[in-house]
């Protein structure tokens, strides 16, 4: 062993104050490959996104992402990401899902052209249009952001929650986690008590099984 | 589009669906504070009858309860009809001063959902703040490897600005000899 290779276990060992544990571990190796012992975490830390939380198997919702969130995305192994603000996601966001062959929707822009404003609702069709790429199967691992990831990806959750047959006070208390001190907007959870879920088509062929296991 | 228009939109469609309200499917209700941990984990606080029909539609093969009540009777028989293997892991609420969290019961659970034969998996608490944020917060540092301020403000979410020796515990918590079987384990795990 050189020195330099036995500094580097030296140092190994540092980080892992327990040698008792240790050499308990070396003897589960040893006697049976199949069992490991967890003794630290990962040494390398991973970032979620503001406001990040795993909404139903392989969805997820976030904020938008910056740099220090890509390792994080990557472990995620994303197909699609629907984005909802009405403005474009920052240019290394955009960069970030080329070079990792993620589908990037935009549902968010006003299809009526004009001056949208950052802090206006979401309009029915962006609703439809994000709810129709989240019920094929096809278009997962997915997710779903908006600038915050408070009222437009709430608002957007809060329709699904709909579709899945979720009693209104439960959508809302998962929304309102999400808003911050400020708490939720009151238009924000009439728009999903007026939405209408018979406006959703839900084929059980492509939709993702615990959409129709209900 | 003005804070009116969306109000008179919203309207429109409240009454089409109101009109249609016969033909909705049945009205589901979690659990409080329910939610998706990763997949095939879900976290919440305790059930009620109330819940149980959502509870059916999760399949669930395991359910952990990390907690102090054991006179529950009527739930207990609804997971035992289902076959739902229940693991009640007693834990006392460290909101109570003078309670401190208790490694050797984060343990038993994070052994628990190591192994993936046990999973869909829900672990739940009493309101689904403290305990089972405890238990997911060492989740994500041990196992996944979050970065402490993501892991803070998830426990925040949920616990709602309360259980400040709850994130020093999460922060400092050193495992000793959890080994577990390299085989089951979940994807979501990261070693190394």
């Amino acid at each position: 062993m050189t020195s330099n290779q036995l500094s580097m276990t030296l140092d190994d060992m540092d980080d892992q104050p327990y040698t008792v544990d240790e050499l308990e571990d070396a003897h589960y190796t040893k006697e049976n490959a199949h069992v490991i012992n967890i003794t630290a975490p990962p040494k390398m830390r991973i970032v979620p996104p503001l406001n990040f939380c795993p909404v139903e198997q392989k969805l997820y919702r976030s904020g938008q992402p910056s740099k220090i969130n890509f390792e994080f995305l990557r472990e995620l192994k994303l197909n699609s990401i629907v984005w909802l603000a009405s403005e474009d996601p920052i240019d290394e966001f955009i960069e970030f899902t080329n070079n990792e062959n993620i589908n990037l929707h935009f549902a968010g822009i006003n299809p009526d052209g004009g001056d949208t404003n950052p802090w206006d609702g979401l309009n029915e069709t962006s609703i439809l249009q994000a709810l129709s790429i989240m019920t094929d199967q096809s278009n997962y691992p997915i997710l779903v952001c908006c600038g915050m990831g408070r009222h437009r990806t709430g608002t957007v959750i809060g329709c699904l929650r709909r579709l899945q047959g979720w009693n209104l006070a439960s959508v809302s208390e998962e929304y309102r986690r999400f808003t911050g001190s400020r708490g939720g907007r009151i238009l924000v959870e009439l728009l999903i008590e007026a939405f209408d879920k018979n406006s959703v088509v839900v084929n059980p062929e492509i939709a993702p099984k615990w959409l129709t296991r209900s | 589009m003005n804070p009116l228009s969306i109000l008179q939109l919203a309207l429109s469609t409240h009454f089409n669906s109101f009109n249609s309200f016969k033909m909705t499917q049945p009205q589901y209700v979690p659990p409080l504070n329910f939610s998706l941990v990763e997949d095939s984990i879900y976290r919440s606080g305790h059930p009620m009858p109330i819940n149980f029909p959502f509870l059916e539609t999760l399949n669930l093969q395991t359910v952990i309860y990390l907690g102090d009540k054991t006179d529950n009777l009527e739930y207990y028989e609804f997971l035992s009809q289902r076959g739902i293997n229940f693991i009640y892991i007693p834990m006392k609420s460290s909101s109570e001063p003078f309670t401190m969290n208790d490694p050797h019961a984060i343990h038993q659970a994070l052994k628990i959902i190591l192994n993936s034969k046990n999973h869909p998996v829900l672990i739940h608490s009493n309101k689904g703040k403290h305990r089972v944020g405890v238990l997911v917060g060492i989740m994500r540092k041990l196992l996944q490897g979050w970065s402490i301020t993501g892991i803070f403000t998830e426990y925040d979410k949920f616990a709602g600005g309360k259980g400040d020796s709850d994130v020093e515990f999460i922060e400092s918590f050193e495992p000793r000899g959890l080994i577990v079987d390299k085989s089951n384990l979940p994807s979501f795990v990261r070693l190394g």
